[in-house]
């Protein structure tokens, strides 16, 4: 049953920063023309067997007109990407200054500022700097990209950080669609955000989960993940407000649903246990069953556990009519942004949803052989009518994420 | 050193080291270092003070000390020539 009780949650404005560009117009543009954004690495150097990710290719416009030139200076790059995508999702939305005022935060990271304070320790190391320089490292704490983002556009509303590994991003939309159902806000901006640095680079790697190849999902000669950066955001706004405004409402946020694997630090539990429980939680939050999904957007990493896992999960659930269900990842053009992937995949299928266009899995070419039988979308994409779709986000340590999102209008 | 080339020095300190939008020609002698002049805050005055010491081998030791030196480039350029000075280098 739909949760009659409770307020609906509505997205009204969106924004991104991702290696196919400083919005969400080349975010879509790139996701439907199947381009696949991994290429060289070049922000630092790797001495490991994998050269390759999803950088974000330039600098993009950051608004600091409200910002003090000191702090504007020190902030990191996953500072600046969050920055970007969350002003553009104000933008979209039309919120003013007063609307912006009354917004909250929940934002999503796992490593923020780390590539500055790796290279401040670099520098040091080097002999560049002869003591370490504390104004080289104040993006270290994750709370700092928060604190910028609502300084910058003047949001005064509950502010909060989430740092649960790749699905940090997925709960802070989570977290801000209960804070609206409660009635605690009408309006919070969810935002996931991370950059490429050192230590996520070279520990996938020695973890062996990079593919040096640009990742394939469900492909079945995938042999790991691609890693990526950049930030996302999603303005979430109480339905009756939103309609009140005369705001556009891009999507609902129907339900979401947590659960963890307590299994291992990295692998994901074989069967999925908390993987099919989070799905699961969220049907049943969202009062959607599961012969209403028309899409799922995965969490598709590209590795041989997590695909394989994946696959699992979904047949658990969907049992009979998986074969129906269309499936893709997202990360197969951007690779995996980490703390971002959660609220960059919620944008791509909010978007899939209005545009009724399912966004393709690039790179597959010979799907794993157990998995014939699913309808898992390739290049070009495919024109359909859309009115529910779940985005799932699976963190190491076996933190799972499921969203359900709905077509404004169709649900 | 003569006084040209230490407030050159000076200038390319402040600018570079604290990664300044200002090319270090454009900061004025007479602006005050802190507050709304060159709009630096807290954590660039310690590090301007750690960035200094090492440079110049001098010695900051107090915000008495620190008062003065900062008031300006033109008096950070002296305090750095006098305390050089008085070590006879």
């Amino acid at each position: 049953m739909p949760r009659a009780s409770t307020r609906a949650v509505a997205i009204t404005g969106l924004g991104a920063v991702t290696a196919l560009g400083p919005d969400v117009r080349a975010l879509v543009t790139g996701i439907a023309e199947g381009r696949c954004a991994i290429g060289p690495l070049t922000l630092f150097s790797h001495a490991g067997r994998c050269r390759i990710a999803a950088e974000v290719p330039e600098a993009v416009p950051v608004p600091l007109a409200a910002v003090a030139p000191a702090t504007a200076r020190r902030l990191s790059r996953a500072d600046r990407f969050a920055l970007a995508a969350a002003a553009e999702a104000c933008r979209d939305a039309g919120l003013d200054a007063a609307l912006r005022q009354q917004t909250a935060i929940a934002l999503g990271a796992t490593t923020g500022g780390m590539r500055e304070t790796e290279e401040a320790y670099r520098r040091r190391r080097a002999g560049e700097d002869r003591r370490f320089r504390l104004g080289r490292m104040l993006g270290t704490p994750l709370s700092t990209s928060a604190a910028a983002v609502s300084q910058a556009l003047g949001l005064f509303g509950p502010r909060v950080t989430f740092s649960t590994a790749c699905s940090s991003s997925a709960l802070a939309i989570a977290a801000a669609t209960d804070a609206i159902r409660a009635g605690r806000t009408r309006l919070a901006l969810a935002i996931g955000t991370d950059q490429l640095c050192r230590l996520t680079y070279a520990g996938f790697d020695a973890l062996q989960a990079l593919d040096p190849e640009p990742c394939r999902p469900f492909d079945g000669q995938r042999r790991g993940l691609s890693l990526g950066e950049g930030a996302a955001a999603l303005v979430l706004e109480d339905a009756d407000h939103a309609r009140a405004r005369g705001a556009r409402i891009h999507a609902l946020v129907l339900g979401h649903g947590t659960a963890t694997d307590a299994y291992h630090p990295t692998a994901p539990h074989p069967a999925g246990a908390g993987a099919v429980a989070a799905l699961r939680a969220a049907l049943a939050d969202a009062g959607v069953s599961p012969e209403r999904v028309d899409y799922v957007n995965a969490h598709g990493s590209g590795t041989p556990q997590n695909d394989a896992v994946e696959v699992g999960v979904l047949r658990a659930v969907f049992g009979r009519r998986l074969p129906r269900v269309p499936v893709s990842s997202t990360k197969s053009q951007l690779g995996h942004t980490l703390g971002a992937a959660g609220a960059v995949e919620a944008v791509v299928t909010v978007r899939a949803l209005g545009d009724g266009l399912l966004p393709p899995t690039v790179n597959l070419r010979t799907p794993d052989p157990a998995w014939a039988d699913l309808d898992l979308v390739r290049e070009p994409g495919r024109r359909v009518p859309l009115a529910v779709a779940v985005t799932s986000s699976y963190g190491f340590g076996g933190h799972n994420v499921t969203l359900v999102l709905g077509r404004a209008g169709a649900v | 050193m003569d006084r040209e080339r230490l407030r050159a020095e000076v200038k390319a300190l402040l600018a570079e080291g604290l990664r300044l939008d200002l090319a270090p020609a454009d900061i004025p002698d007479e602006t005050p270092i802190f507050g709304d002049g060159l709009g630096l805050d807290s954590i660039d005055a310690l590090e301007l003070v750690v960035l200094v010491e090492e440079r110049f081998r001098v010695a900051i030791p107090d915000e008495e000390v620190g008062k003065r030196a900062f008031a300006s480039v033109a008096a950070l350029v002296e305090f750095i020539a006098a305390e050089q000075g008085a070590q006879g280098s």
